[in-house]
This record gives C-alpha cells, sequence and structure tokens, in this order.
C-alpha cells in the first residue's frame, strides 16, 4: 500500500507507469503474490494522509509506503505539524504491525535554507523514534533533472518515475514479509 | 469650359437652398466617419497600453528552469536582432519572518524580484502617494503588501529575513503591473531586488523559481520576434508571450473589443456612405428637369455632364471638409461629456487614416452616386425629360466602367483601411449582400402593404401608393433607412451581448477568496471563522466536498487503452478526476437527459456525467462506471448527463457528480469559494484566523488579481459604450439627412393636390401616413437583419453566446418609425404652407 500525493498517484501519467505499478509489475515478475494499492492522492497533504488512512488500510495490507509531505513543503506548511500528522500515521501502521518504509521529501530551495533543514529533519527524527526504514528523498536523482520530469518541472515522467521505482524497490526487497517455507 | 464653371455658379447661386442641404448631409456622413475611426483608433491604443501593463511588457519569456546557455545565447541574439531592450525577472514561493524576533512564526508570501526599468508599462502603485523608484529596492530593500503587515504584526522600517539574508521594509504596494492573471497565489506578494534575490541563496538548484524576461519592443518587429522565439523555444520549458496573445479571459476580452470595434469602424463607414449616396442621388433626381431644359437650348451632353459633376465634386469636397471640422469638434467634446470613472486617460484626436478615409469615402460616393445617373443624359432626350415620363434602359458600357472603377475604389478604399484583403473583401460582399437581401425584403414588405391600397381612406391608399409605385424614390429611401436602423439596431445588440458578457465574469458578488484542503473535522471551526468575518445576516458560502479518483472502467471496458500523449492532455478518462457528491445542480448546470436524484442519500453510487465524456466516451444512461476512489473501486451506475456553462462556473465545476451516500466515508477535503471582507487588514485576520484553527488549508487570495481585471474590464466596457453612443447618434443625423431630403420631392405634387382642392390637413395625414409607414418597413427590415448580424456576429466573430433583445429590437423599429414619420412631416411644413402656384411657377 502506496499512501502518498500526486507523486505516487502518477500525475500526468498513464495509471500503470506510475512508480507503484512499476513495483507491482516487478513483484509479479518474480512470482511473489502481492497487490499493489495506490493511495496516492494529487495535491493531498500530512493532514490529508492521516485522515484518510483507515479508508486505505481496509483489506490485508502488509506493507505500508508513505510517501506525504511534498506538498506540505511546496506550501511552506509548518513542518510541527507536518511531523505530528506523519507521526500519528506511524502510530497507527505500528498498531497494525505493518511493516513501514518512510518515504522522505525535500522542500524546495526557495523555502530557505531553515526550513528545508528542519523539513529534512522531520523524516530522520520520526525514523528514528519509530525505528522504520527510511528513504531519504524520495526523488534522488530526479528532482530538477529536466529530462527525468514533465514540464512542469515537479512530477516525474515515465524514465523518472522508473528512476524512482528503483529506488523504493532497494529498500522494499529486503523486508518483504516471505511466504514461510515447509522447511522451517 | 468658362460655361460650364459660369453655368455651375449660376446654378448654385439659385439653388442655394437645395445645395445647402445636400452639403450638411454630406458633410455630416463624412464627419461620422471621421470621428469615429479617430475615436475607434484612440480606443485601441488605449487598449493596447491596458494590455501592455497587464503584462508590463510588450512582451515577456518565462521558464520555470533556469535558462540553459544555449537558449540565452539564442535569446540574446534575436533580441538584438529586432533591437528589443529586456530587463529580468524572478517569481517565486518562498517564506518570510520576522528578523530578531525568535519564535516567531514564517509566513509564506509570493516574492517578485526586478531589475531597475522595471515596468515597462503600467505602474507600481505605493501606499500614501510614494511614488516607485527601484532605490527603494536596491541594497535589501523590500516592499510588501499591506496584508504582511498584518499577518506578521510589523510596519515599514521594520527587518524581515527572507532566505539568508535580511532585507527592510521601505514601502507598501497597492497596485501592481505584470502580474500574472489566474496564477496560483500562497500569500502576499513582495518585492526586492534581483541582485540581493541572488544573493538569499534561493535560487539554488531544484528552486521553484519561474525566471521572466520582459522585452520592449519597436511595434513593428514584436510580432515576428514572438513567432521566432516560440520557433527557436518549441522544445524547451520557455514560453513566450506578448501582450497580444488571447491567453487567458482577459485577453479573450480584449480580443472582442478590438473585433467589435473593428466591425463598428466598417458599419460608420457604409453608415456615411449611405448617407452619402442616398442625398446624392436625390439631389441628381432634382436636376432632370434642368438638365432637359438646358439641352433643348443647345447644350452638349459632355458639357453638362462636367456641369454637374462639378457641382458635385465642389459640394462634395467642401462637404466633406465641413464634416473634418464636425468631426474635430466632436472628439473635442467627447471628454466633457463622458465621465472618466476609472482613471485611464483616452485621448481622443482625429487620426489621420481616418481623415484620408473620410474625405475618400466622400467624394467617392457622392461621384458614384452622381455621376452614374448623369451618364444617362447623354440617351435622354429632352422631350421625354419635359414629359417626365418614367423610362428604363440597359445601362451602356461607359456607365459600367464608370461604377466599376468607381466601386472598385470604394473596395480598394476599405481594403486599406481594415488593413487586409480578406477582411475588406468581406465587408464590400457582406455590404452588396445585405443591400440586395434588403432591398428583397423591401420589395416583398410593400407588396404585403398593397392590400391597403383598396382602402377606402384617401390618405392612406395614397401613402401606400407612394411607396409601391414603380420608379418612386421612397424604394431607395426605404433601402437607405432600413440599411441604416439595420447596423444601428446591430450595433447597439452587439454592444449589449458584449458587455453582459463581461458582466458574466465579474459581478460584484464573484468570490475573491478560495480555501483549499480543508479537512472534515475542520469544517466546522472553519465555518465558524467565517461567520465571524462575513456581514451578519450574509449566507455562510458552502465547503465544496472533493475527492480524487481515477476511471478504471466502464461495463466491462478497461479504460487503459490511453496512449500517453493522451494522459497529459485533458482528453483522457485515465486521468485523476476531481469529483464530488451533492444532491442538488448548480446554478450553472442543467441536465441533458435522465434524471437528478432526489435528495435522500443512497447506498448504491449513482453518478451524473458532464455531457463531453458521455459523447466522447459513448457513455449512456444505464452504464455502470468504476472508479478508483484513493484506492478503492466504486461502482457507480450513470443516471444523468449534464450540461455545464464552464464560462460561469463561479464556484468550480465537476465533470462527475456523485449521489449523496456512497463516499461521505471516504477520506476527502474541502474547497470553498467566498467573497472575503473588503478591508485588506480584516482580510489579512481573517486569514490568520483560518490558519490558526485550520494550519494545512490553504487561503488563496484573489482580491488583487481580480481587481486588476475589474478596472480593465471597466475601461473596455466605457470604450465600448463610447463608441456604441457615437454610431448611433451619427447614425440618426444621417439617416435624417436621407429622410428630410425627399421633401423636394413633395413641393410639386403638395401644390399640386392643393390645386385639386386637398386641405393642408389631408396632405399632412398623407405624410404621416406615408412616412410612417416607410418607418415600420425600413425598422422591420433593420431590427430583423439585426438579429441575423448580431446572432453571426455572436456566434463566428467575437465567440460568445447570443441573445435576441427582443426589447431592444422593438424599440428600434417604433423609434425609426416615430423619427421617419416627425422628420418627414417636419422637413415637409414648408411645402404645406406655401401657396400652390408660387411653386407650380417656380417649378
Amino acid at each position: 500500500m502506496f499512501l502518498g500525493d500526486s507523486l505516487t498517484a502518477g500525475l500526468g501519467l498513464p495509471a500503470e507507469l506510475s512508480y507503484p505499478s512499476l513495483i507491482g509489475s516487478r513483484l509479479n515478475e518474480r512470482g511473489l503474490d502481492f497487490e499493489v494499492v495506490n493511495a496516492g492522492v494529487s495535491g493531498d497533504t500530512s493532514a490529508g494522509g492521516v485522515r484518510r488512512l483507515d479508508w486505505s488500510l481496509e483489506g490485508d495490507v502488509k506493507v505500508l509506503i508513505v510517501a506525504l509531505g511534498g506538498n506540505d513543503g511546496l506550501r511552506g506548511l509548518p513542518t510541527a505539524d507536518m511531523q505530528k500528522n506523519l507521526a500519528a500515521i506511524l502510530d497507527r501502521a505500528k498498531a497494525r504491525n505493518l511493516v513501514v518504509i518512510l518515504a522522505g521529501m525535500e522542500a524546495p530551495p526557495n523555502n530557505g535554507a531553515e526550513y528545508a533543514e528542519a523539513f529534512r529533519q522531520v523524516y530522520v527524527d520520526l525514523a528514528r523514534s519509530y525505528d522504520v526504514r527510511l528513504i531519504p528523498f524520495l526523488l534522488q536523482g530526479v528532482a530538477g533533472e529536466a529530462s527525468l520530469n514533465q514540464a512542469d518541472g515537479i512530477h516525474p515522467n515515465a524514465r523518472g518515475a522508473a528512476t524512482v521505482a528503483d529506488l523504493v524497490w532497494k529498500e522494499l526487497e529486503p523486508v518483504l514479509p516471505r511466504p514461510t517455507t515447509p522447511s522451517q | 469650359m468658362r460655361f460650364v464653371v459660369l453655368m455651375a455658379a449660376r446654378e448654385m447661386r439659385a439653388s442655394w437652398k437645395r445645395l445647402l442641404f445636400f452639403f450638411i448631409c454630406i458633410a455630416i456622413g463624412v464627419g461620422a466617419i471621421v470621428a469615429l475611426r479617430s475615436v475607434i483608433q484612440n480606443v485601441r491604443q488605449t487598449f493596447a497600453g491596458e494590455a501592455r501593463s497587464l503584462i508590463a511588457a510588450d512582451a515577456t519569456i518565462n521558464s520555470n528552469q533556469a535558462i540553459t546557455p544555449e537558449v540565452a545565447a539564442t535569446l540574446e541574439r534575436r533580441l538584438r536582432e529586432a533591437g528589443a531592450e529586456s530587463h529580468r525577472a524572478a517569481e517565486l514561493p518562498t517564506m518570510t519572518r520576522v528578523a530578531d524576533r525568535p519564535g516567531g512564526r514564517a509566513r509564506m508570501v509570493e516574492l517578485r524580484a526586478v531589475e531597475r526599468g522595471f515596468p515597462y508599462y503600467g505602474q507600481l502603485k505605493l501606499a500614501d502617494g510614494q511614488a516607485y523608484d527601484h532605490e527603494l529596492l536596491r541594497n535589501f530593500g523590500v516592499l510588501v503588501r499591506p496584508e504582511l503587515l498584518v499577518q506578521l504584526e510589523v510596519k515599514v522600517g521594520d527587518v524581515l529575513s527572507i532566505g539568508s539574508q535580511r532585507f527592510t521594509i521601505r514601502g507598501v504596494i497597492q497596485s501592481e503591473p505584470g502580474r500574472q492573471m489566474g496564477a496560483f497565489t500562497i500569500g502576499p506578494r513582495v518585492f526586492v531586488d534581483l541582485a540581493d534575490l541572488e544573493k538569499t541563496g534561493l535560487l539554488t538548484f531544484g528552486s521553484r523559481a519561474a525566471r521572466q524576461r520582459l522585452l520592449k519592443v519597436p511595434a513593428d518587429r514584436l510580432d515576428t520576434l514572438v513567432a521566432d522565439l516560440r520557433a527557436d523555444f518549441a522544445n524547451e520549458f520557455v514560453r513566450v508571450r506578448s501582450y497580444k496573445n488571447a491567453e487567458d479571459a482577459i485577453g479573450e476580452d480584449f480580443e472582442r473589443s478590438e473585433n467589435y470595434l473593428a466591425l463598428v469602424g466598417l458599419v460608420i463607414v457604409i453608415l456615411g456612405g449611405i448617407g452619402v449616396s442616398s442625398v446624392t442621388r436625390v439631389f441628381v433626381q432634382q436636376k432632370m428637369k434642368s438638365i432637359a431644359v438646358l439641352k433643348c437650348v443647345g447644350a452638349r451632353s459632355a458639357q453638362l455632364l462636367a456641369i454637374y459633376v462639378a457641382q458635385v465634386v465642389v459640394l462634395g469636397f467642401a462637404g466633406s471638409l465641413l464634416g473634418l471640422l464636425l468631426a474635430l469638434a466632436a472628439t473635442q467634446a467627447i471628454p466633457l461629456y463622458v465621465p472618466n470613472s476609472t482613471g485611464v486617460e483616452i485621448a481622443y484626436a482625429v487620426t489621420m487614416p481616418a481623415v484620408v478615409q473620410g474625405l475618400g469615402i466622400g467624394m467617392l460616393v457622392s461621384l458614384l452616386f452622381s455621376l452614374v445617373p448623369l451618364l444617362d443624359v447623354r440617351h435622354v432626350k429632352p422631350s421625354l425629360l419635359l414629359r417626365d415620363e418614367a423610362r428604363t434602359r440597359r445601362p451602356d458600357a461607359v456607365q459600367i466602367v464608370v461604377t466599376l472603377a468607381v466601386v472598385g475604389g470604394l473596395v480598394g478604399l476599405t481594403i486599406w483601411q481594415a488593413g487586409s484583403l480578406r477582411i475588406g473583401g468581406i465587408v464590400a460582399g457582406g455590404f452588396a449582400a445585405t443591400a440586395i437581401v434588403l432591398h428583397v425584403a423591401g420589395s416583398l414588405l410593400i407588396r404585403a402593404i398593397r392590400p391597403l391600397s383598396r382602402s377606402t381612406s384617401f390618405a392612406l391608399r395614397h401613402a401606400v401608393l407612394q411607396l409601391s409605385r414603380p420608379g418612386s424614390q421612397m424604394r431607395i429611401v426605404l433601402l437607405a433607412v432600413g440599411l441604416g436602423s439595420f447596423f444601428i439596431i446591430g450595433v447597439r445588440s452587439l454592444q449589449e451581448n458584449l458587455i453582459g458578457q463581461f458582466g458574466d465574469r465579474m459581478t460584484a458578488d464573484s468570490p475573491d477568496m478560495f480555501l483549499l484542503d480543508v479537512q472534515r473535522d475542520q469544517v466546522e471551526p472553519v465555518r465558524g471563522v467565517m461567520a465571524q468575518y462575513l456581514p451578519p445576516g450574509a449566507v455562510t458560502p458552502p465547503l465544496i466536498p472533493v475527492l480524487r479518483a481515477r476511471v478504471v472502467g466502464v461495463e466491462g471496458r478497461e479504460v487503459s487503452l490511453d496512449n500517453y500523449e493522451d494522459v497529459r492532455g485533458r482528453g483522457s478518462l485515465g486521468r485523476e478526476y476531481t469529483i464530488t457528491y451533492r444532491s442538488t445542480l448548480a446554478a450553472n448546470e442543467r441536465i441533458l437527459q435522465g434524471q437528478m436524484w432526489d435528495d435522500t442519500p443512497s447506498k448504491t453510487a449513482e453518478v451524473s456525467i458532464e455531457q463531453s465524456i458521455s459523447e466522447r466516451f459513448k457513455i449512456n444512461i444505464g452504464d455502470t462506471m468504476r472508479f478508483d476512489v484513493l484506492g478503492r473501486a466504486v461502482a457507480a451506475t450513470v443516471t444523468s448527463v449534464r450540461f455545464v456553462e464552464w464560462s460561469e462556473s463561479r464556484a468550480g465545476g465537476f465533470m462527475f457528480v456523485f449521489r449523496p451516500g456512497a463516499l461521505e466515508q471516504a477520506p476527502h477535503a474541502f474547497i470553498g469559494f467566498l467573497k472575503g471582507p473588503a478591508d485588506v487588514e480584516t482580510r489579512a485576520r481573517m486569514q490568520s484566523a483560518l490558519v490558526a484553527v485550520a494550519p494545512n488549508v490553504s487561503v488563496i487570495d484573489g482580491r488583487e488579481i481580480i481587481d486588476a481585471i475589474k478596472t480593465v474590464i471597466d475601461n473596455v466596457t466605457l470604450a465600448v459604450t463610447v463608441v456604441g453612443t457615437l454610431v448611433v447618434f451619427s447614425g440618426l443625423m444621417i439617416l435624417i439627412g436621407a429622410v428630410a431630403m425627399t421633401k423636394f420631392r413633395r413641393v410639386y405634387e403638395a401644390a399640386i393636390f392643393k390645386t385639386l382642392g386637398a386641405t393642408r390637413g389631408l396632405i399632412a395625414s398623407v405624410l404621416v401616413l406615408e412616412y410612417g409607414l416607410l418607418g415600420v418597413l425600413a425598422g422591420t427590415i433593420g431590427a430583423g437583419g439585426a438579429i441575423g448580424l448580431t446572432w453571426a456576429v455572436s456566434r463566428y466573430a467575437l465567440d460568445i453566446p447570443f441573445t435576441p433583445l427582443i426589447g431592444l429590437s422593438t424599440a428600434g423599429v417604433v423609434i425609426t418609425t416615430v423619427i421617419v414619420a416627425i422628420i418627414g412631416v417636419v422637413s415637409s411644413w414648408e411645402v404645406l404652407q406655401r401657396k400652390p402656384l408660387a411653386t407650380l411657377r417656380a417649378e
């Protein structure tokens, strides 16, 4: 289950080219029986994410990838509020014993170094205190590269989404719950 | 030669009264053309100025990424070639806080950084009459909007930190030119110097800064430069915009007004032409008697032609000159009568092209309508003329050649003035077609009233016969008055439709504040804040639930066939849609098929789809659509197809509207559109209060932009109204002239009637009926034609919805009738008073 914003929803891309869908096909290729649920909502903030978690978590969710905060950063929302919202999501995931990966974002530099630093720190602190895996920056290597983004300069294009999928896969693969083998 | 001159001079002396009238009519026609064309050119210049101040330049080059060296090199080369000046600017959202106030809250602002030379057009207005100068920004100065002062509790002179630098507040912005219309603004505006911005560290890799180059280009190079740059940068992240582009609603309004003015300009030429032509015709027909007499005593055809053409030319030229003076006086008088409430100066002055066109039309039209009938003289036997026998003869080669030459001259003049062969051709063709249609309509109408000629009332019988008699001059007048009222009513209705369209876009209660991302648990607190700040008794604006969803299938068809390009465009069904639920239709919607649900919620999902979705993807009532709503599948039955008037979507428009009941449990946010408090400080406090109860809510203030649009629309409306009123006024004058001219024909006829024993009262009632009938016919032709014209122009030239204006059309018919009847009778008053014997002798 990917809980995210437009980057996760694949804004401007056909549904099958969004990075969660790419991960889904990779799971299939490896014969792993997982279904990928894309709970990415364009324009959503961490405040929206915490409020729709229950709706999206219905069903037998095993792994939760939290990829929120991009819009908080774009709009310059207070980092303390974002920390509170993300913490609430992690709390609930913990209560359900889900495997969680927290995907971090960067605030754009135009909001100032001070804000960008505080923003980055939110993810680091949360990953440490909840002991979850952290992808420090979901758009690592993609953000700011014209050739990997759509014309708006924010959303990855098909190639950019593939790069994001690689990055997420690296963190996801080791923690996938393996079906118990008969020998054990 | 001497004979010609002497004869012409004698004629003028003998019938100076008649000639004076002819002279004045030409002056009015030419005056109307010159005055209106001048005013239109003045207004256009003002429009161009306003349009430029909207982007603060002749053209701008925008990029949301740093400009690459290759792009920069091409750009510099093109600018050099075109002789353009330029300066740079940047725009970015950023955060600011009060320096030296620990723990103070940071606010989002929209920062604009400019260089010396900004703006090329328009004015950056500061509060308290402070004048803007780039020095105010230099060396870490900042200008801010008043909202920010309230939100941060600071004043001029305080220091703000932006990025890694400290800026001193040196002034308060009242309004600024070059605001991107419709741009997403999430905070108050602040201005700094571009050189200072570069030192703040806010422009590093990945910064969401838009860079702009403002250009000032010599007028004749602008279009080429913009086209070249667009071609150069077709594949780059660079957008080139000229002030002439209709990229947004306001640009479209400009373009529409331009088209309207161009149209009116051509109409007035035709109106003026009609005025001149109808008086010339009548004038020449009056002269036929004298010509016959001169022929009897041995004058040659060439001499006769020379005498009368000389008269027409002299009078036409003198009349045109008087027209110029009238136009001059009119343009001087306009500013005295038009209230200038918007503060935009329109310099009213007569322009050279208008003068040339006015003179040209005056001379050519009077020549056309005098020379061609006068050429008949060559074949006319004096006896025929003296016996007053109506005679029709095929025009010979000379007449055809002369007609073609003069018509060619007129068309050429129109084409030259319209600045395009196509438009000139359309106007000339359109005019000819209109004349033919109106002529046919006139004949049909005359035939329709013919039964009245068997009426028992002598006056009515006679009036009808006057109109329907073969060779009656009244038909020509009917055509002229019909055409005239056609254009007047047409221009007037277009004006109403156009201004109505502007009004739709911007009414006093248009929302100017937008709330995004209000969460469900924040709805009540947000409503509380709204109620507190809105005027007591005002209805609290609704918060509209919005969800994001993708369509994943329609009745088993998987919808993933869209290719990449489809998804990028808006044509795809698979893209993310914003959906809502509600129990009623919005004001700008109506049901095309199916039925809207009642207000009871339903657990099974029902959806109403927008017309274009139904048409493009062939989805009909009863189909089941499957949606992916936040990762869950929702299947909904299509129960209705809606039409949405997008241009009036003041509260958002939705492709998919759901019946309440199915989606409430899905997590979703709300958006709100409201009209905020008028006072800047109260607005700022309201925004702070909203953010305090719901920190994640973004409050977008559209006030400044809406104010700017409003000013522009007010100016455009004013200009359109001034021009429209002038058309009506001068059109009336022209028509009055054309009708009054017919009185000379009455003189002889009235004398005969009187001799035969008719009373003045009887003759007067014949006149009233005759002119009244003429007015009704002409008005009907005009109003009918005007409805057709307005429809076609609204639809094809101005691209606005057409509303038939029944009241206006009816008023047009009534006013035409009344005016024609009054003028007919009043101008013939003298005829009624005259003793018949004197008249008969004189004739």
